[in-house]
């Protein structure tokens, strides 16, 4: 038998520190690899089938759903009585505008917007010194264009600074999806006063387009490439870009004091 | 020493470990990966980053060790596991690239190099197993 006389064969011109072929396989000779490189292959696409579809179902946890939106009930108290209109927060007549262009999926204007939106409303805005505009820019990817779509949507509702502090209270993973008809109805649906149903129809409406295409023209011409970045100057005048990207208040607040100043 | 594709095996598998090792290390530890992009951190913190709450670098770092571990012993079983372990991280380093490109937009370095290294193991691992085959063709 050809395959019983490999092992001797082999094993006299085997070199030293190879191993044999026909030892390796314990003398039984080894014809039957095909045989192995089929099994790999579909042990292969079990396990990898697998990993991905167990992949594909991971996060489903963090699903953003009517009655899991968080931060609902502060938001309205700290936006209640506020006049806004579209992207503007404040009083028409404040003195001092400052512009925000944020990403919805940007976990960076997330922190800053938990650490500073409540002090800039309650100091500034609430007492009719500074109106807020929001710039949204949408740029990490599909789910931050679905989102502002739907801010501004929920902007032709004049409810477009609630949905955006609530979508960052509820922000997910960056394109993980997160960003469904489902959650953005479920954050729509926590904000009293909007109507779910015209904010998701109105997501494509020509308005929306045109105010993301102003955004994204304000943010090129003034040379912004990152989020969040804020502009300030007088209500109806140039705006410049401030350094308001910290968690140090006073520092926010001197800015915002100079600005004030500058009116007087 | 041992024959240059083994030693190779060893040597890919001894880098995926260190990769894998310092991606573990981040995940736990919390702190943030050495990325100049800063899509290391997207990739990292995203759903995709864990399977099944394991995250995907322990599964790496099982895997690496496992094809390591194949290497004690030179046999056809060995060879073939370790073919097989290579084949199931080089499949799933795919998707996961793809969904590095496609889903999240981001890229992360560190998985970039052990999609590498993991692409080189199943080229080595396949050509030993492929040289199994070959000699015992020629003997016969």
């Amino acid at each position: 038998m050809a395959k019983q006389t490999v092992p001797a064969t082999r094993s006299k011109k085997g070199k030293k520190g190879k191993v044999p072929a026909a030892k390796r396989t314990g003398g039984r000779g080894n014809r039957k690899l095909p045989l192995i490189l089929a099994g790999v292959g579909v042990v292969a696409m079990v396990v990898v089938a697998v990993l991905i579809i167990a992949s594909q179902l991971g996060g489903g946890d963090d699903a953003i759903t009517a009655d899991a939106v968080e931060g609902a009930a502060e938001t309205q108290a700290l936006l209640n009585g506020i006049p806004q209109e579209g992207i503007a927060l404040g009083d028409p007549d404040a003195p001092v505008t400052l512009a925000e262009y944020a990403d919805l999926q940007c976990p960076h204007c997330a922190d800053w917007t938990e650490a500073n939106f409540a002090m800039i409303v309650d100091e500034y805005v609430r007492p009719g010194n500074v109106r807020l505009e929001y710039r949204g820019l949408a740029f990490i990817g599909t789910d931050s264009q679905e989102a502002l779509r739907t801010a501004h949507a929920a902007g032709d509702q004049n409810k477009l600074w609630n949905f955006t502090e609530l979508t960052f209270q509820n922000q997910g993973e960056p394109n993980s999806g997160w960003v469904t008809d489902d959650s953005m109805r479920a954050i729509g649906s926590s904000i009293p006063g909007l109507n779910t149903d015209l904010m998701m129809e109105a997501r494509d409406a020509d308005e929306v387009q045109v105010a993301i295409t102003v955004a994204e023209g304000q943010a090129e011409s003034a040379g912004i490439n990152a989020t969040p970045t804020f502009q300030v100057g007088l209500t109806g005048g140039a705006l410049v870009v401030v350094d308001l990207n910290t968690n140090d208040q006073d520092a926010i607040r001197a800015i915002l004091d100079d600005a004030l100043a500058d009116v007087t | 020493m041992p024959h240059p594709m083994r030693a190779a095996v060893i040597a890919l598998s001894l880098v995926g470990i260190a990769i894998a090792c310092y991606l573990t290390y981040s995940r736990y530890a919390d702190v943030g990966l050495a990325c100049a992009t800063g899509g290391c951190e997207t990739v990292q913190g995203s759903r995709y980053s864990a399977v099944a709450g394991i995250p995907v670098a322990v599964l790496g770092l099982l895997g690496y060790a496992g094809i390591l571990a194949t290497t004690v012993r030179d046999t056809v079983f060995a060879r073939a596991a370790a073919f097989a372990l290579a084949t199931i991280g080089f499949a799933f380093g795919l998707y996961l690239l793809y969904v590095q490109l496609f889903v999240l937009d981001a890229i992360c370095h560190w998985c970039l190099a052990s999609d590498a290294v993991m692409t080189a193991l199943f080229v080595v691992t396949l050509l030993r197993v492929r040289t199994d085959y070959l000699e015992e063709v020629r003997a016969a």
